[in-house]
């Protein structure tokens, strides 16, 4: 029973949820909320208002069940909702966006040994350098290294050519390692 | 940056990805062994994708989870309350379950009283209320938790007929609370109370000025259900309002066509 359940696409579950199976929705939930959390809090680097989002990005999926096209991917539909409630809610803070990225706002785990200090060092910084670069450049890393999404599924649904995602990657990330070393000289 | 250095960079991201033909790479380093400026580019490029690679994936704290079964039970028992109403729907049906409703209640009433107990019951009845009350408006006042006042919105829906306090902070809530998810909660527990005057009112006033776009559909769909032709006007305004999102338009135009 568990192996059939894990074997279901997301789409079949979906679809079992738009016609009134709401329970199945919570496996969708389980696939789901830590992707979605993750890419919303690499967003909005901070995890107080990425769980907020996160919710509202399940309560949508609740409420506007009926909308969802079955011949739709189900990742790119939930994504395009994520991406939705970020947008609205980057409108509202924009004029309130702090000057300064505090990074415990989003990190959470005090590390042990030389090596794990190395990385959150490195992590840190990474974090102060992601918060620099325009908000497009800064989704699309978050999407294609933190997420590890394809080219083609990030193309789908940003509406891009593969070619232009690929090459707006390398601009990004040409981008982040110049504020990263910039960093580092203070 | 010239157009070299940008295509550089590229076929060092691509080397580092481990990506590209073996003649390509091959091509990459020899440039690095040959080129100390890109050696360092490439070095530093690592750095920087590595950190990437490696950073942690963030955990979200199992409030997420309480929060997401709350609002998940709240979905399913609407439905049912639904499904339930449509089953009950034949007029015979709805009148049959009235008179049984009321044999019922006389029923326990006439007992109650023979039993000399229905004052007792009473007080402890208003008790509970007065308690679950309490607890609700307090809740719904917890600034630091969008699922406590999420939970006190629950509470507030299950009530059979509110008090004007409580009509009060749900308005407050839908209007101005800082979640998304607990302002449309608060439209929901709202609309269950719609033949209240002040709550019909409340919910015309809220639509000139509500900004959440989901807050915002779902009250004009609610608005247009209960047949308030008076809003009409103030659809016509949101359409012609160059920031009313798209879907709120489509929403809006829907209501006038319906209303009108």
């Amino acid at each position: 029973m568990t192996k059939s359940i894990d074997l279901m696409s997301d789409e079949h579950i979906m679809e079992s949820v738009k016609n009134g199976d709401l329970q199945q929705a919570s496996l969708l939930f389980d696939r789901y909320h830590k992707r979605i959390f993750n890419f919303l809090a690499r967003r909005a680097m901070d995890r107080e208002v990425a769980e907020d989002l996160t919710q509202n990005v399940f309560l949508r999926l609740l409420k506007y069940r009926h909308t969802y096209n079955p011949g739709m991917k189900f990742q790119s539909w939930i994504y395009q909702m994520a991406r939705n409630g970020f947008a609205d809610y980057y409108k509202q803070q924009k004029h309130h966006m702090p000057m300064k990225v505090e990074v415990e706002k989003l990190m959470d785990q005090v590390p042990e040994g030389i090596e794990a200090l190395d990385q959150e060092e490195n992590e840190n910084k990474l974090i102060r350098a992601l918060a620099q670069l325009p908000d497009d450049y800064r989704e699309l890393l978050v999407l294609t290294r933190f997420q590890h999404l394809k080219y083609e599924e990030v193309a789908g649904f940003l509406d891009m050519t593969v070619a232009n995602v690929k090459v707006k990657v390398h601009r990004a990330i040409g981008q982040l390692r110049q504020n990263y070393f910039e960093l580092e000289k203070l | 940056m010239s157009m070299g250095t940008e295509k550089w960079e590229s076929r060092i991201i691509e080397y580092i990805d481990g990506k590209g033909t073996s003649e390509e790479r091959a091509l990459v380093e020899k440039e690095l062994a040959s080129n100390e400026a890109h050696y360092l580019l490439y070095e530093q490029f690592r750095e920087v994708i590595h950190t990437m690679d490696k950073a942690e994936t963030l955990q979200p704290s199992s409030k997420l989870t309480s929060a997401f079964e709350t609002v998940l039970r709240q979905e399913i028992d609407n439905q049912k309350k639904t499904r339930s109403t449509v089953f009950f729907a034949p007029t015979m049906y709805r009148i049959a379950a009235g008179v049984i409703f009321v044999m019922v209640l006389l029923g326990v009433g006439y007992w109650v009283n023979k039993n000399n107990e229905y004052e007792k019951q009473l007080v402890e009845l208003k008790n509970q209320l007065e308690e679950n009350r309490r607890m609700m408006l307090a809740r719904l006042g917890d600034q630091q938790s969008a699922s406590q006042r999420m939970v006190g919105v629950s509470v507030a829906y299950e009530l059979e007929t509110p008090d004007d306090q409580i009509v009060e902070v749900l308005v407050k809530t839908m209007n101005e609370d800082t979640n998304s998810n607990v302002r449309l909660a608060a439209l929901d527990a709202l609309s269950k109370f719609n033949t209240e005057d002040n709550v019909r009112q409340a919910l015309i006033n809220s639509l000139a000025t509500q900004k959440d776009p989901v807050v915002q559909i779902a009250l004009i769909q609610l608005l247009v259900k209960l047949k308030e032709d008076g809003v009409v006007k103030q659809l016509e305004k949101l359409t012609k309002d160059a920031s009313t999102m798209k879907a709120v338009k489509d929403e809006a135009y829907t209501g006038i066509l319906k209303l009108s």
